[in-house]
């Protein structure tokens, strides 16, 4: 029997699964924040090379854009990971202390340029500026440290949070609310499904509209995915939240922790593949080429952003593939 | 040698003279630079410039009023207003006005040496960018 034949849908709403379509919903927000964050980095470090005439309104600017996205995603993150509210809360308060100090910096140059081996001239804008992408994504003297940094440690935390969820309550519910018969490894739920509750059904993927997902499979012929390679290959249950142009996808496994989110719309700026892989799984073996990876004590943050449409698409049916 | 085009630089952030006076001088420009509006419009008093190029937001003296000032000395002129707040109201009334060009900041220089090269071909004195080294 062909994969696409074997999965199964969700379409009612147990409140545990409005609450589960809630928490991927503000999850997806949480990286468009944090895809906003990267590209206000990005177009720093695109200025700092002192090609660009620019003012400091543009660096004050940048300062003040940062911190209202960055407070976006600290309440995104709150909302997930509520128990680590007040964490995140101080280590924004302290961003925010550290921008009002770059924005009332003095207009005065001299200063030794901070910005790596990047060709920064001593004009006090450029100099402020280079201050600025120190700030932003600079040695981090401690934890949390940088913006980027910390954006990575919340990430860790929410994937957790959502994690042990996953592990416990919606884990349960799916499993008592599915038939038990069913010989499929990944269930799947309409993200933007209204709450009339029906009966749970085999569901062919033939009639899902949903692009990535349908892209991810495209390769693969039968069996269950698994993130695990070699000789730790094992079946492992799969949750995947979707609709039209989007995917979230998670094992549902302890011991086992790999999440996907991806967009797939056609339109460069807004799609993306963003992927944590806990330590025990070996990402090369899975990612394509083209990823940014940042490594932290608690898994492998992936993403691919800012690629043509066709690039996202190829990297997700490469991904099935190396997951089947 | 062909007559040098004459650029009155005009904005409050000094860095945006220091930087590109001398990337116009490369396409021969001769550029004076001014920080303040008062003392440029005083300077516009004295000469008639080829092309200006001002900020839209500075104290004392908006580009607008720059541009009207311009206008009344040399209808000639060409006026290019830099602006790093790219406000759709103040962009339609300086078109509504005759602004040449816009340009946002942050911008390269490039960028403002093809809106000049426009204006200069404008004004029927061309100049040839091609010859630019970066």
């Amino acid at each position: 029997m062909r994969i696409l034949e074997k999965l199964k849908i969700i379409t009612y709403r147990e409140p545990g699964i409005r609450d589960f379509c809630i928490q991927t919903i503000r999850f997806r927000t949480l990286l468009e924040n944090a895809r906003a964050l990267l590209a206000l980095v990005e177009d720093g470090n695109e200025k700092v090379i002192g090609e660009y005439i620019l003012d400091r309104h543009y660096v004050t600017s940048l300062i003040d854009d940062v911190v209202a996205r960055l407070g976006m995603m600290v309440y995104d993150a709150c909302v997930l990971a509520p128990e680590y509210g007040k964490l995140f809360y101080m280590q924004h308060d302290r961003h925010k202390r550290r921008a009002a100090e770059l924005n009332s910096q003095e207009k005065t140059s001299g200063k030794k340029n901070t910005a790596g081996d990047a060709a920064v001239s001593s004009d006090p804008e450029y100099e402020l500026l280079s201050d600025v992408l120190t700030w932003l994504n600079g040695e981090a003297s401690e934890p949390g440290a940088t913006v980027i940094d910390f954006m990575k440690q919340v990430f860790v935390h929410v994937i957790k949070k959502l994690d042990a969820n996953n592990d416990s309550k919606i884990g349960l519910l799916i499993k008592n609310n599915v038939s038990k018969t069913v010989d499929c490894n990944m269930f799947l739920i309409d993200l933007w499904e209204d709450a009339i509750a029906l009966p749970a059904r085999p569901h062919s993927l033939e009639d899902i509209n949903s692009i990535p997902l349908k892209l991810l499979l495209m390769d693969v012929q039968g069996g269950n995915l698994s993130p695990m390679a070699g000789d730790k290959a094992r079946a492992v249950t799969w949750i995947a939240a979707l609709s039209e142009y989007r995917l979230s996808l998670r094992t549902m496994e302890p011991g086992c922790n790999f999440h996907l989110e991806t967009t797939v719309s056609g339109h460069e700026r807004s799609d993306f593949i963003f992927i944590f892989a806990d330590p025990s799984i070996n990402t090369e073996n899975i990612l394509p080429p083209g990823f940014h990876t940042e490594i932290t004590d608690h898994g492998q943050l992936a993403w691919k952003l800012d690629a043509t449409p066709k690039a996202i698409e190829d990297s997700l049916i490469s991904i099935g593939r190396h997951l089947s | 040698m062909s007559k040098l085009l004459e650029v009155l630089l005009l904005d409050d952030e000094p860095i945006v003279g220091r930087r590109l006076k001398p990337a116009l001088d490369k396409i021969g420009c001769h550029v004076e630079i001014f920080e303040n509006p008062r003392e440029a419009v005083a300077r516009i008093d004295q000469k008639d410039f080829d092309i200006v190029v001002t900020d839209i937001r500075m104290e004392e003296m908006d580009g607008i009023q720059v541009l009207e000032y311009v206008q009344k000395k040399c209808l000639r002129t060409k006026v290019i207003i830099i602006t790093g707040y790219a406000k759709v109201e103040l962009a339609r009334e300086a078109m509504g006005k005759g602004v040449f060009d816009f340009i946002a900041k942050p911008f390269r220089p490039d960028d403002l040496r093809q809106i000049i090269a426009n204006a200069a071909q404008a004004l029927g004195v061309p100049i040839d960018l091609s010859s630019i080294k970066a």
